[in-house]
């Protein structure tokens, strides 16, 4: 790929945009009195903004660019990630979670642990994801600086051996700069701006794009259906571009792992917990979900008009969405389907970082980077002046997604580990200290990932490996400690670290077709072969779900309950409702809800 | 917390916007640099649109009362004196 060639005006604007980044951080810095002001922002923060902070953490890399790519790799199938993988659990968490986290007083996810349940279930949750935050961070450092370098942005300004080591130093000093000074607010507000800088980055990109390609009929003319069409083929798992049947799609990723991670995800839920009332933090989630769904429109479909252009699919114009052309394109297994048999527009071809030579796979064909079809998208559409806002909403999202992780991370090492373990007696001023001192060991510690990652091969799949493996079966923990007065402390414990074992055993029990045995699977014994890699991860959260629900209930059963009286304000049946007798029925929670679910319905239908 | 983020939201578009839609004025017309945008001086129409929109936010920002001041007890200190801020 050649070197990207910027002028003066898009170095102006990536230049107004962190010297924004790094005053709100001044601005705020008087601001942080106590360690509530760090850690919780004071709990004073309107519902909109924790809204709009609730997402914007979670748009970090792998969202911008990971759903890009996947929209060029499979088509608009990959909005399940967000009408089915998103909108219904964020919902939830909004509705039914959210008086407990912000009613019990709680901290953070592992203090509610430990108030629902106990010490041990806390440390469990609170060292795992502390390790997870860190690692998270690290591979979107780690990740913004191969894209520097890819892009050639430091080109000719830097020798070419510095370039990914001056990325990783400078977003690393960004991103500890404006949290030291300004803990979560600061984290908050900037994810706000990142939020606004995004859409402003990519709302033209798409524009411009649809023009290109003749609009959303153009983009069905050329691709083939099963691209322009997220529910067809879903009934077996052979005749979609996922590779996933319907059942393991809505239950594993619909329920297990979009519960588990927007219910119980620290990351996100810390957003909330920041609102400034109750109220506020059950609309926090709701709010959020209103962007959430057009999200696709913008971060999906530039993948889509990328592998339009330019690409012309058999059996896609005139035959398209006909039974006979659905029918073709059914009788194609999906794992027959190579890069090379896909569309692949103006989507680069993966290329040796040393000798610059294409990457071809095993059988001679070439391999395709989807990871670079935005970065592409913006070089190609965007003359310089917006191209400097376009980059500078690429790398706002990496900053995003590290930042929301390094907050997480010094709140639960502060409350969670250091004054659960360490040191109980400390002052206020002590722990606050000790907060923007997690926050430069954050930092560091992500940093240090980020050159783990460079220096191990296949790391960066293993990690996410066992994010997924950890996160798995927590949701049955939170669901049942909620709403069934009756689970306890060791029942929730056993059913963790079970159920945790569990997806493991199911990890090394079982390969997706094609993939050698390692780290996609059957390192026990291959007993069973998924379709896809997709299927093998739905269908390992299922199982981890399933193991600790039971085992934790067997547990429970087994052992003494706490009295009630302990749990009100923890579960659901022992806890008053909500007081909406002062809201209109349109500004209830419950109402917003089903207006978003329903919105939600109707975009899959409309693109069913 | 003090700062209405509209302030500083409202600014950057502002200041963005503001130098997308001088650049694109003093290109406007260039041919060459806008065939990548289908001959849309994009800078200047989205340029317009940021500025815009970063007015509402200032206005907005500066009109509503935030609801939170540096000086403002938190929700956990009101009714305690002994853990008040002090003014």
């Amino acid at each position: 790929m050649n070197a990207t060639h910027l002028t003066y005006i898009d170095w102006l604007i990536m230049l107004v945009y962190f010297a924004f980044v790094l005053g709100i951080g001044f601005a705020l810095k008087r601001y942080m009195r106590t360690s509530n002001d760090f850690f919780l922002a004071g709990r004073s923060i309107p519902a909109w903004v924790c809204g709009l902070a609730f997402i914007s953490a979670n748009l970090g890399a792998q969202e911008v660019i990971g759903m890009g790519a996947s929209g060029a790799k499979y088509g608009i199938v990959t909005s399940h990630f967000y009408w089915i993988g998103a909108i219904p659990a964020m919902c939830f968490v909004g509705i039914f979670m959210m008086p407990f986290y912000y009613g019990s007083k709680a901290r953070s996810v592992p203090e509610f642990l430990r108030m629902r349940f106990d010490e041990k279930t806390r440390a469990v949750n609170a060292f795992s994801f502390a390790i997870m935050t860190i690692l998270s961070s690290g591979i979107s450092m780690y990740a913004m600086a191969l894209l520097i370098q890819t892009l050639g942005l430091f080109k000719g300004i830097l020798p070419d051996a510095m370039i990914f080591h001056v990325s990783i130093v400078l977003s690393a000093l960004i991103v500890l700069g404006y949290i030291f000074l300004g803990g979560l607010t600061s984290a908050i507000y900037n994810e706000v701006l990142q939020f606004f800088l995004i859409v402003a980055g990519f709302l033209p990109l798409v524009w411009i794009g649809l023009r290109n390609v003749g609009g959303w009929q153009g983009i069905k003319q050329t691709l083939p259906p099963s691209f322009t069409h997220s529910w067809r083929g879903m009934e077996h798992a052979s005749t979609n571009n996922l590779g996933v049947e319907w059942v393991g799609l809505t239950m594993g990723l619909g329920f297990v792992l979009s519960f588990g991670y927007w219910c119980t995800n620290f990351l996100v839920v810390q957003r909330a917990m920041a609102a400034d009332s109750e109220e506020s933090a059950r609309k926090v989630p709701l709010i959020a979900t209103i962007p959430k769904m057009f999200f696709p429109f913008l971060v999906i479909l530039p993948g889509l008009i990328a592998v339009s252009m330019g690409s012309h699919m058999a059996g896609a114009s005139g035959a398209a969405g006909t039974p006979a052309s659905v029918a073709a394109a059914a009788s194609q297994p999906a794992t027959a389907v190579t890069d090379a048999d896909r569309p692949h527009g103006i989507v680069p071809v993966k290329t040796d970082p040393i000798t610059g030579a294409p990457v071809v796979d095993a059988s001679g064909q070439p391999v395709y980077n989807y990871d670079l079809t935005v970065p592409v998208m913006l070089l190609r559409f965007f003359p310089t002046g917006i191209l400097g806002l376009g980059l500078t909403a690429l790398l706002a999202s990496f900053m995003s997604g590290m930042a929301g992780n390094v907050t997480a991370f010094n709140t639960v090492w502060t409350y969670d580990i250091y004054q659960a373990y360490i040191n109980r007696k400390g002052s206020d001023a002590h722990y606050l200290w000790m907060g923007r001192m997690a926050t430069v060991g954050g930092v560091a510690l992500s940093v240090a990932a980020a050159y783990a990652v460079t220096s191990f091969n296949n790391i960066m799949d293993a990690l996410q490996l066992v994010f997924a493996l950890v996160n798995a079966p927590l949701f049955a923990t939170f669901l049942l400690g909620m709403f069934w007065k009756r689970t306890t402390g060791h029942g929730a414990f056993c059913g963790l670290t079970i159920g945790t074992a569990g997806a493991f055993i199911h990890h090394g029990l079982t390969l997706p077709v094609g993939d050698a045995v390692g780290i996609h699977g059957g390192w026990i014994h291959v007993v069973h072969q998924y379709p896809s890699d997709m299927a093998q991860n739905f269908w390992t959260a299922i199982f981890a779900f399933a193991i600790n629900f039971v085992i934790t209930v067997v547990v429970s059963l087994c052992t003494k309950p706490r009295p009630e009286p302990e749990l009100v304000g923890l579960v659901y049946s022992l806890t008053p409702r909500p007081v909406e007798t002062h809201l209109e029925w349109y500004q209830k929670p419950s109402t917003l809800a089903v207006a978003v679910l329903g919105v939600a319905v109707v975009l899959n239908l409309i693109f069913a | 917390m003090g700062l209405d983020i509209r302030i500083p939201l409202g600014m950057i578009f502002l200041i963005i916007g503001g130098i997308m839609a001088i650049f694109g004025l003093a290109t406007h017309g260039d041919a060459a640099l806008y065939a990548r945008s289908l001959d849309v001086d994009i800078n200047l129409a989205w340029g317009a649109i940021m500025v815009f929109f970063g007015a509402i936010m200032l206005f907005v920002g500066k009109r509503k009362k935030w609801q939170d001041t540096a000086a403002d007890p938190r929700p956990w200190e009101k009714g305690d004196a002994t853990t008040k801020a002090p003014h």
